[in-house]
Order: structure tokens, then sequence, then C-alpha cells
């Protein structure tokens, strides 16, 4: 048995498939002149594979995202491309793989040097077309994610984000990395979709072979390698004790959200790609706490425009039926890479040209997604937050980018909600402690806990040596979420949590009694927390709240809590 | 030969999708199709030759058609470049 770090709940069994990055190299070789033939038919053979490859692709898709494949078909049978490319083994004589790294390199260098931004970056989906042809020649086996058998358990060192939205995820039945956190968005999107994940197995895409047979616990974070009948036994028992408490949960899908004594609060889902919005209804969810617009950015090659993002949150909104979309604007920075945006890599990137950062320097970028989302909330209930805010200035200055988008759409006649709320992510500590401030110009506050921790705390999220001090329990982070509900209320906002301690079990009596007003997190611990709600009551929550804070440290403050969850 | 000039007005200029739309367009017709942009001659039947030529947001940009299709690919490009390829 393996053991590693259970990220997601839940039992799966299935066959391996490992993904793997290659390591190529190509060899140039000097061919006679009897091989010529043969080798341009190789090229031909790969090139062709591709083009239909693309256009079976191209069969599943639509809008943005068809149009660039559209664009890859004409690369591929780009006659300048094609002839620079057959001179190399006519003229040159070489090697077929040579020839297209030639070829394709020449093409390359001219988009790299031009000075447009956005031109020199599809450089790299030139680049990105050269691999797929050289892996074909070379007979490499490519994974297509998005058509898996049923049963496969993802075998991966980390999955990239474009990877998991390919993912045919009604066939997977678990998923293994090498690395990732709690947190990661593998880890958010396998707790999503209730698809059993384990995290922190080192060398495992050398360990596992495709086809292996595994079973694995993502609750212990234990995985059998050829179970034996008794294992595999002992984990379909476990399964089936899983299925009766969801079974429980069920029937907390047709009740309100409130406590014993009556108090409503509002609970809401958490979401990052379309996909994400049916297990929100599925699991009840009253509204969208927090839509993160970055996935748009990271899943596209170019620029998402205006239109392509109108159409998605139009679409969210429409699911939605009027209720409450909280659209976040796009939370980025130096440490995720967009093609398209040459961000630098910084030494500190939590701490740099980030989040509304980097909206407020570039406003074509920023007002597009304005526009589309004001665009968009003329079909349902959609509201904006800004993250990552720190000073009343950055609010101030992001409104004012949204009234001129507002003006904009006036002067062109497009219709928007007129009374669209704007909120704020509270989730810099220098936030928190002028949120009186702040909630006199905004409409709602959204706590950040992942971020409010990592900088009140001073310990980076991903940082395993001191993971130990990363903790919701600490009192400072505590005085913290209370300075933001009770600077919410004192101006009459709404404070909602939108970190995943709003869907911790032991943390909810704690906001409860704080006076949280809206609970959102991940689709699938949704009937968990009503069921936590509705059991507790806020005459008690509030007096565990007062005890906790004049508590001096974490261990205490957890150990408080564990108590009471027993009560 | 017909010739006729246009300026193009997409913002992000002519990206992999309006000159794929371009390329494709072009490459429906019979007669040679040629941008003069930027003191460059490129074909419009090559998206990489339009691409590489980098061709920003109101840049002037005259369409060359010549053979026995000219006139009616001339006019369907330049209702194109008009549409903004439908951006």
């Amino acid at each position: 048995m393996l053991k590693g770090k259970g990220v997601s709940r839940g039992i799966g069994l299935g066959n391996v498939v490992v993904l793997k990055k290659v390591e190529r190299k190509i060899e140039k070789k000097t061919i006679e002149n009897e091989q010529v033939e043969h080798e341009l038919e190789r090229l031909h053979k790969a090139l062709n594979e591709v083009i239909n490859e693309t256009e079976i692709q191209l069969k599943n898709i639509s809008g943005t995202e068809s149009d660039i494949m559209q664009a890859y078909l004409m690369i591929l049978q780009d006659p300048s491309l094609i002839s620079e490319t057959e001179n190399a083994i006519k003229n040159d004589k070489y090697n077929a793989e040579y020839a297209v790294e030639v070829g394709f390199n020449s093409v390359v260098q001219i988009f790299q040097n031009m000075d447009d931004e956005y031109m020199a970056s599809r450089a790299g989906d030139i680049l990105d077309i050269k691999n797929r042809v050289l892996g074909k020649m070379l007979n490499e086996k490519t994974i297509d994610l998005s058509n898996l058998k049923p049963n496969t358990i993802i075998v991966a060192t980390e999955l990239t984000t474009s990877e998991t939205a390919k993912l045919d995820l009604k066939n997977i039945s678990g998923i293994i990395t090498e690395i990732g956190g709690e947190n990661s968005h593998t880890s958010i999107m396998a707790r999503t979709h209730a698809i059993p994940a384990i995290t922190g197995i080192e060398n495992a895409t050398s360990i596992f072979k495709n086809n292996d047979n595994v079973a694995i616990d993502g609750t212990l974070g234990e995985i059998y390698v050829n179970p034996t009948e008794e294992e595999k036994q002992k984990l379909l028992t476990l399964q089936k004790q899983l299925e009766e408490e969801k079974l429980e949960l069920e029937k907390y899908k047709n009740e309100e959200t409130k406590t014993i004594d009556g108090t409503k609060v509002k609970l809401y889902a958490n979401i990052g790609i379309l996909k994400d919005v049916e297990v929100a209804i599925k699991n009840t969810a009253e509204g969208i706490g927090l839509f993160r617009s970055e996935f748009l950015y990271m899943d596209s090659d170019t620029m998402p425009t205006e239109k392509s993002q109108f159409e998605v949150y139009k679409n969210v909104a429409e699911m939605m039926q009027d209720k409450e979309v909280i659209i976040r604007t796009l939370d980025i920075g130096g440490d995720k890479e967009l093609k398209y945006l040459k961000l630098e890599k910084e030494a500190n990137p939590f701490l740099g040209f980030r989040a509304i950062r980097l909206s407020l320097d570039n406003l074509p970028l920023f007002k597009t997604q304005l526009r589309a989302i004001l665009r968009a909330s003329a079909f349902g209930k959609i509201e904006i937050m800004f993250p990552m805010i720190s000073s009343i200035d950055e609010l101030r200055q992001a409104k004012k980018v949204l009234e001129e988008c507002k003006k904009e759409l006036d002067d062109e006649n497009i219709e928007y909600d007129k009374n669209i709320k704007v909120g704020i992510m509270i989730e810099i500590p220098s936030a928190a402690l002028i949120a009186d401030k702040l909630a006199k110009e905004c409409d709602f506050f959204s706590i950040g806990t992942n971020d409010l921790i990592q900088y009140t705390v001073a310990v980076e999220r991903g940082n395993e040596r001191i993971s130990k001090l990363y903790t919701k329990f600490h009192p400072s982070v505590i005085k913290l979420i209370k300075m933001a509900i009770d600077g919410a209320h004192s101006a009459n906002i709404i404070c909602g949590m939108c970190g995943e301690a709003a869907g911790d079990k032991l943390y909810i009596p704690l906001l409860i009694g704080l006076g949280l007003d809206e609970f959102s997190m991940n689709s699938n611990s949704l009937l968990n927390a009503r069921k936590r709600i509705n059991n507790l009551d806020k005459a008690e929550c509030v007096k565990l709240s007062e005890e906790i804070l004049q508590m001096s440290s974490a261990e205490e403050v957890e150990e408080r809590l564990k108590e009471f969850k027993e009560n | 030969m017909v010739k006729e000039k246009v300026i193009l007005k997409n913002e992000t200029g002519l990206h992999a999708r309006p000159a794929g739309e371009l390329a494709k367009k072009a490459a429906s017709f019979k007669c040679s199709i040629k941008l003069n942009v930027n003191g460059k001659t490129v074909d419009a039947k090559s998206i990489l030759g339009i691409m590489a030529a980098g061709i920003k947001y109101n840049t002037e940009i005259e369409i060359e058609c010549d053979g026995e299709d000219e006139k009616e690919a001339l006019a369907e490009i330049v209702k194109d470049f008009n549409n903004n390829f439908g951006e």
C-alpha cells in the first residue's frame, strides 16, 4: 500500500492511465538521394494525421476555440511552410524530423522577432503544431483526455488547468498526483466533482504503469496496487458507507439554510468552469458566491474576447435563474503563465503584480471583462467582485473604470443591469483593518480565507516546510475576519466568505457566531454545511465566538472548536 | 489586375482567427491575391504570410487581385475587411 495525502474523499477502483511528459531528441541526419521520396512521404503522413485529428476535434467544439483550431488547420496546410520543409529534405538532404525543425523554426523565428506582443506569442502556437507533427513521426502515443475508458485512474505529476478542463470526468474514478496541495486546482476540481484524489505520491508517474489495477481511498490517502479480494471488499464496504452518508444528506436538499433558532444564512457555491454550475445546482446552491473568471483566461491561447466571455457569463446567469452570481474579475499573477500576456516572473508573485493590480494597469483587458460582465447582467442577477483590494484607492479606481464601461454601453444602447452590485474580496490584512471604510463604498464583502491566512501569518500556501504555520485557527486570522464582518455590518452591507474555511464543519459554528451572512464553498460540501448550520443554535455560537476571541493560540482555538463539534 | 485600399479595423490586428478567415477566402478564388502593406507584399492565401506581416489596427492595406475571377475576389475580400472579419 502507498500512502499520500487524501485531498478529495471517496473510494475509486480502476485502471491507471499515466500522463507523462516525454523528452524528445531530434537527430540531425543526412540522407541519400534515394531516401528523399521516403522522407517526404513520412512528412506528409505525419501532417495528414495531425490534420485528421484536428478535424475530428473541430467537430466537438465551437466558438473561439473552434476558430483557433481552424487557424491551426490552415497553418498545417500553409503553402509557404510546407515548401520550406520540403526543401529541407529535397535540397539540404535532411531527415524528415530535422526538416520539420528547420522549416517550422524559420517561421517561429519570424514571429518571435516581431515587436507586437500578441504576434510574438503566436510563436508558441506554431511550436505546438510542430510538436504534434514530430510526435506523430516518432510514433509517440498521446492520450486523449476528453475520451477515456470507464473507471480510469489518472496518474500525473500535476494536472495543468487546461488538462483539467479537458478531462472526461464521467469516466474518471480517481486521480493520483506527485505534487499539489489541498487547494491546488486539481484538488478543488476533484472535490467539486466528487472524484477521489490523492496527492504527494513521489515518482508516481514512474511507479505506476498504464493499465495497473488500482484502488484508492481519497479520505485516508491510501492506494492499493493490484488489490487483493479482501482489500477490495474493505473498500467497497467503505464506499457503500459513504454513499449512505450521501443519501442521508439528500434530505437537506429541500431545506432552507437556517439555524435552529431561525437565523437564515446564504449557502452559495464556488465555481470555475461551466461544468461546475450543474454540480452546484444539483447540490442546491442558493447562488454562486465566487465565479473564478481566471479559468476563461487560462484555458485560452488568445485573450478571451468580450463576446466569448459574455456568452459564458450569460450562460451561468441563465442557468442560475435569477439567483445571485458573483463574478470575480481576473485574479492572476506571475505564478501562472498566460501565453498571450507576458507576465514577468517575480521573486514574490503573491506579493506582486497580480489580480486587481494587473487589471488596473491593463485597462483594455479590464474593460473587456467588465463590459462582458455588464452585458451578461441583463440576463440574470450578476454581481461584480474585485480581488486583492488592499486600499480604498484601488476600489475607487476600479469603480471608476466600471462607470466608464457603463457609459460606453449607454452610448451604444446596450442593455445591462443599472443597479449591478459591486463588492470586494477581503483577503489582505490591510483591507480587513479598514473594512468599515471600504464598506461605505461598496455593496458587499467576501472574505478569501486562503489568501487572508497566507498574508496574515506570512506563510506561502504551497511551502511544505512551513505548512504547519498556515492555519485558519490563528487568533489573528479570526480577529481580521471579525473586523471584516463588523465593518460590513456597520455600513449595512453583507459579508460572505468564499475560502475553503466556509465549508469546514469545525469552523462553521465560529463563523455563525461572528455573524457571517453568506457561506460560499465547493459544491460538494454544500449539503454537509447545510446539515451543520441547521443543527446549530445562534446564541450558543455567539458565546463560542466570544470565548474564542479571548484565546491566544491556534492550538487552543482548534481544540475548543473540536470540543464544540462533539457537543 | 484590380486593386483597392482598405484600413484594418480589428483592434487586435490581423491575428490568427481573422488571418485564417482571410486566407481561406483567398484560397477559394483562382486569381492570385496579394496584400501590399508597410512596403511589403504578402500572399493572402498563406495564413502564416498574413500573420507574419504583423498588420496592426488602423493600418492601410492594398489588396491586389490578378486572374480570371479577380473582380469577384476583390469585392468579397474588401467586404470581409469592412465587416472586421466578424469581430
